[in-house]
């Protein structure tokens, strides 16, 4: 019932603000370890991520902006590069995590053995706690870059009034070579002010 | 005012030594943790959450120590004159430990405000409690030994001092290999808990008949002194600061602020030669060698910074080496200050201080300008059977080693030997100041002309082919920057030893009984 009404909540959002941080394990994309990534998204398909990966033990923030179907890249020091073809395809598109059909308002209801964990506030905002568990396919057909080797628990803290979802810790074997895994989000903003910058031409 | 009663008066001989001994271990593991960041430093920033775009903001990890330590030098000796050296020797290691605990923890869970502020802090924390360290463990020294053994006493506590923090780096790059599954870096700061608790619990039960106190003690404590010192450092260092890089070397603040800390620093200095008690003794402020030995220790300061901070830094970022690789680069440049200090102190009585601290001054100069020329695969050149890096970096330690000796030396000669404690904390004073405001100074000029260095650059292909791009302009920006510190840090040396050569005057007996 609470996944229901969370997932319908979900569904009619606008605009979001999402933190990711990864808590346990490893989840490489491209050679980079994953280590965050925060993104303001404005949908259906906008969004401007900032994702944080670990190269030896240097930190680099690889900015990435997909505005009106193109795909921008912004390293550190240097300018926006507009991604084409398969290396734009490659690029997570966090926008398609919020999508109606499905992102996390089709996926959530999805869950198997739901069960209340009880209320707790996040932020100041009374939530409800609720697990479930999610196959391998349904994740990975909400974000292509997250494979998992088996099923993957999910903690949701949903609002109470609002049914909108406060932060999201997903635990699996989506890590390095199927290791086990943990991934913290934070949703926030809703339907708040986003602004997407255009990046200028390079 | 009525002094507490010395260590002496209640130890007998034959614990001496071991009081002695664990001071010196005390100074020598907050010594040690002066410098220990700088081969760890990408992976504390890493763990910290801060991006590579913005390694600037990681200086503070080490000059946030080397504050702590330059306010609290001149401050807890006098303390420790009145309120008992070993409570306040236990004070500063609580401090110290203090300070390790909020490091070792920075970022790990959820403080109020950011990582990073939390980490300066441990820092600072770590660097007062180990800069009291410097003058109580000498002033301790001077306390058990006071016949002629005494200056062998004052020797041994300050080369754990020298010997601490020059070993640092290496020390913590090891040590967070060694540790790596077990808190890697954090290990290290976890580690000085223990230590830090020993040598404390050994020196109050080694002097625990010595318990009485003057109440009249917080009186004579220059807390306004130490205030105006550390405030005026700070604001210089934050004059320094280079809060935008991409178009200025320095904070945009520069003029108001570094006016400030200039203001505050003359506040102090007008203090000092108007208190009748000043920290620093009227005499030592005329004497145009006390002097000249303090500005070449600042300046060499300065050099010693660059040598101990770039040389890691510049293999991780340039020669691509890992922690423990970067350490051991560092390490060749490290084993040459002992042997250069050993030879140092044999100069010294043949030729004289003057002579031989110009020229470990030069030889540092001579390696730094080779090093001012290194290239990119510059750990594969080879002159005979030795990589040229290794012979530079073990000229650029040797030669520094050299000056370390007669200069600290030659202060020695000019005070009393009751002051030698403090004299020989005034030398480790100036080459800590002048380690603070060159580490500031020279990492707001790397800073602006890397980013000049590297400007825009474009970058084509996927993600993983454009990091590389970046990856490898950065590197030759980053040993572009590297030369012309070094390049900087050479005219420094040259410009010590010509303030040594004219105003250090020739000393014959290094050793003489002072005054």
């Amino acid at each position: 019932m609470a996944l229901r009404g969370g997932g319908a909540a979900m569904a009619k959002l606008k605009t979001v603000h999402a933190n990711l941080k990864f808590t346990k394990g490893t989840v490489t994309f491209r050679g980079f370890a994953l280590v965050a990534a925060r993104a303001a998204v404005r949908l259906p398909g906008d969004s401007d991520a900032i994702y944080t990966v670990r190269q030896q033990d240097v930190q680099i923030a690889l900015e990435v902006i997909i505005a009106g179907g193109h795909v921008y890249l912004h390293l550190p020091f240097s300018g926006y590069n507009e991604l084409t073809g398969a290396d734009a395809a490659d690029i997570p598109d966090l926008a398609k995590l919020f999508d109606a059909r499905t992102g996390l308002p089709a996926v959530i209801p999805a869950g198997r053995n739901p069960k209340n964990l009880g209320a707790e506030k996040v932020g100041e905002v009374d939530s409800n706690k609720v697990e479930a568990t999610y196959d391998a396919s349904l994740i990975h057909s909400m974000l292509a870059q997250l494979n998992s080797s088996g099923d993957v628990d999910a903690v949701f803290w949903i609002g109470g009034s609002d049914h909108l979802i406060r932060k999201a810790v997903l635990s699996g074997l989506f890590g390095d070579n199927g290791t086990p895994s943990s991934v913290e989000v934070d949703l926030s903003g809703f339907n708040g002010s986003v602004t997407i910058p255009t990046p200028p031409a390079s | 005012m009525t002094a507490a009663p010395a260590i002496s008066d209640s130890a007998p001989s034959t614990r001496r030594p071991l009081l002695l001994l664990i001071a010196g271990a005390g100074l020598f593991v907050t010594a040690l943790d002066a410098y220990v960041v700088v081969t760890i430093l990408p992976s504390m920033v890493a763990d910290i959450g801060l991006t590579i775009d913005r390694f600037e903001q990681a200086t503070p990890i080490v000059t946030g120590f080397l504050g702590g330590y330059v306010v609290a030098m001149p401050l807890l000796g006098a303390y420790s004159d009145v309120r008992g050296r070993a409570p306040v020797y236990a004070v500063c290691m609580l401090v110290f430990a203090a300070g390790s605990a909020i490091t070792a923890t920075a970022g790990l869970w959820s403080f109020p405000g950011p990582a990073l502020a939390w980490l300066v802090a441990g820092r600072f924390l770590q660097g007062l409690g180990g800069g009291g360290l410097v003058p109580l463990s000498l002033a301790l020294a001077a306390d058990l030994y006071r016949d002629e053994r005494r200056s062998l006493a004052l020797g041994s506590v300050a080369a754990m001092q020298e010997a601490g923090s020059v070993f640092g780096p290496l020390y913590g790059a090891t040590l967070a290999a060694a540790a790596a599954t077990i808190g890697g870096w954090r290990f290290i700061f976890w580690l000085n808990l223990p230590l830090a608790a020993l040598c404390a619990g050994g020196l109050l039960v080694g002097s625990r008949r010595q318990s009485r106190l003057d109440p009249s003690a917080a009186t004579s404590l220059d807390w306004v002194g130490a205030a105006l010192l550390g405030s005026g450092l700070a604001l210089l260092v934050l004059a320094l600061y280079p809060d935008d890089p991409n178009t200025r070397a320095t904070s945009g603040l520069l003029i108001p602020v570094g006016a400030l800390s200039l203001v505050v620093l003359g506040l102090y200095a007008r203090r000092q030669a108007t208190r009748l008690e000043p920290l620093i003794p009227q005499r030592l402020l005329h004497s145009r060698a006390f002097i000249g030995a303090t500005v070449a220790n600042l300046l060499i300061g300065v050099a010693l910074m660059v040598a101990l901070v770039d040389v890691p830094l510049l293999g991780r970022l340039v020669f691509k080496l890992d922690q423990l690789g970067s350490g051991l680069l560092l390490s060749r440049f490290l084993i040459g200050v002992p042997i250069g200090a050993l030879i140092g102190g044999l100069l010294a009585r043949r030729i004289g201080a003057r002579a031989t601290a110009v020229a470990g001054m030069i030889l540092a100069a001579a390696a730094f300008t080779q090093m001012a020329g290194w290239q990119a695969n510059e750990l594969d050149v080879r002159f005979g059977p030795l990589p040229v890096a290794t012979i530079a970096l073990s000229a650029c330690g040797l030669g520094l080693g050299v000056v370390i000796a007669p200069l600290a030396a030659r202060v020695l000669e000019l005070t009393r030997a009751e002051h030698h404690g403090l004299a020989s904390s005034l030398v480790v004073l100036a080459r800590t100041v002048g380690m603070l405001i060159g580490l500031a100074a020279l990492t707001a000029y790397g800073l602006f002309r890397f980013r000049q260095i590297l400007g825009t650059p474009h970058l084509t292909g996927d993600v993983r082919a454009q990091v590389d791009q970046l990856e490898r302009l950065v590197g030759a920006a980053f040993l572009q920057e590297y030369r012309e510190i070094f390049a900087v840090a050479a005219a420094l040396c040259l410009v010590a030893a010509l303030v040594a050569g004219l105003t250090v005057g020739r000393a014959q007996a290094v050793a003489r009984p002072a005054d």
